[in-house]
């Protein structure tokens, strides 16, 4: 993640509390110990700035869009036996994950035929290790019915459930930092890519580089989701824009000039 | 509200962000500070309370789902205020999206409702309506 000049205040701010959190006193003790790795404290200060806030079934017509439309064209140039490879980044706690997992469970009738992957990254490994217990509220499951929630999770008290240990098995969780080519050299070849409210927060060099990373990461023909107020069309050129009833979605084009 | 605290015309008009998420509060900052709004920051229904009874607002953004104070308790609060900032506009932006968390806002007293991420034209036309200012 990066931030342009404007933001400089408020990390300073954000600094200036992670200085006083681990009683460091001074920036350049503070620096050291960055520099060092002490405690994570790496992660500490990424995870100072990531925003988790999220629930089942968020935006869900993306996932309609999905087993209507994006799926069945996918499969009509999938060679035999070829996985269906989705990814959702950033994934947060999990809800969308395991959103994406219940819904081809609940809509799509074809799911037992295909080997379906999907792969739920983020940056905060706060946010991982939640998504990777599978510990949810009230609040995280207002979109679902009664009958979603006795089916795909166990009751732990008043307030909690935990998600289903099949569904937990079908999501791989993995720790990735959009705008690090690095980092997302590791993942390739997927057929749908979910990365939703999380572009808006970048600033415009970022915002590129992720969507070009993005844009490595898919197989030729494949999908990319995002969120209801973010457009690609302002961020990059290289993906093609198809317009569903459902949604909006971005497209990597099947064939480029250089012959990927 | 007496004559003095009343916002002079052609002044910039002054936002209470209140968020819990900093990038979240910090994107709305810049996004309108940009558009010649002034921003001040809470991170909490509490925290803003107190802002909005030391200082003159024209208008406050709150999100639902905060510790302490939630969005909907705060507007609660506000609007049962016997002082002049019980008809102080709000404006909700929060990832709930279903339609009783829309009803609930309304009937905190909320004068309008966004579904985060808000994009910047969303923010700065509705930020634009419930100050007054031009578009």
């Amino acid at each position: 993640m990066s931030f342009d000049d404007s933001k400089r205040y408020f990390i300073d701010r954000r600094l200036a509390e992670r200085i006083a959190a681990t009683g460091s006193g001074s920036f350049q003790s503070y620096f050291a110990m960055l520099r060092s790795d002490a405690d994570h404290e790496i992660e500490h200060l990424v995870n100072a700035f990531t925003v988790n806030e999220t629930y089942f079934y968020r935006e869900d017509h993306q996932l309609r869009c999905m087993t209507a439309h994006l799926l069945g064209d996918l499969l009509r140039r999938k060679p035999d036996r070829e996985a269906i490879r989705i990814w959702s980044i950033p994934c947060s706690t999990g809800e969308e994950p395991y959103s994406i997992a219940m819904w081809l469970m609940e809509n799509w009738s074809e799911v037992d035929k295909y080997n379906i992957e999907i792969v739920a990254s983020d940056i905060d490994t706060r946010a991982l290790k939640a998504a990777a217990e599978g510990v949810y509220g009230a609040r995280a499951l207002m979109r679902l019915s009664h009958d979603m929630i006795e089916r795909y999770f166990a009751r732990i008290d008043e307030a909690q459930v935990r998600i289903d240990p099949g569904l937990r098995e079908s999501v791989q969780f993995t720790r990735a930092n959009l705008i690090d080519g690095q980092d997302m050299a590791r993942y390739r070849d997927f057929d749908i890519v979910f990365c939703r409210n999380v572009l808006i927060y970048f600033d415009d060099a970022s915002r590129r580089i992720a969507a070009e990373n993005l844009y490595d990461c898919l197989r030729p023909g494949g999908y990319i989701c995002l969120g209801h107020s973010e457009t690609m069309s302002r961020i990059s050129p290289l993906f093609s824009v198809c317009r569903f009833p459902e949604a909006i979605v971005y497209q990597r084009p099947e064939a480029t000039d250089d012959g990927k | 509200m007496t004559e003095s605290e009343r916002p002079v015309a052609g002044a910039k008009a002054r936002i209470l962000v209140v968020d819990d998420s900093s990038l979240v509060r910090l994107y709305c900052r810049d996004v309108l500070e940009k558009a010649g709004f002034e921003v001040e920051q809470a991170i909490n229904g509490i925290e803003a309370m107190e802002k909005v009874l030391e200082q003159t607002f024209d208008l406050v953004i709150v999100d639902v789902n905060m510790p302490r104070m939630d969005g909907f308790s705060f507007i609660r609060v506000l609007r049962g205020s016997a002082s002049h900032v019980a008809t102080l506009p709000a404006l909700v932006v929060t990832t709930e999206a279903g339609p009783h968390d829309r009803e609930e806002a309304r009937a905190a007293g909320a004068n309008f409702y966004l579904m985060k991420p808000v994009s910047e034209s969303d923010l700065l036309r509705h930020v634009a309506v419930l100050t007054g200012a031009p578009q």
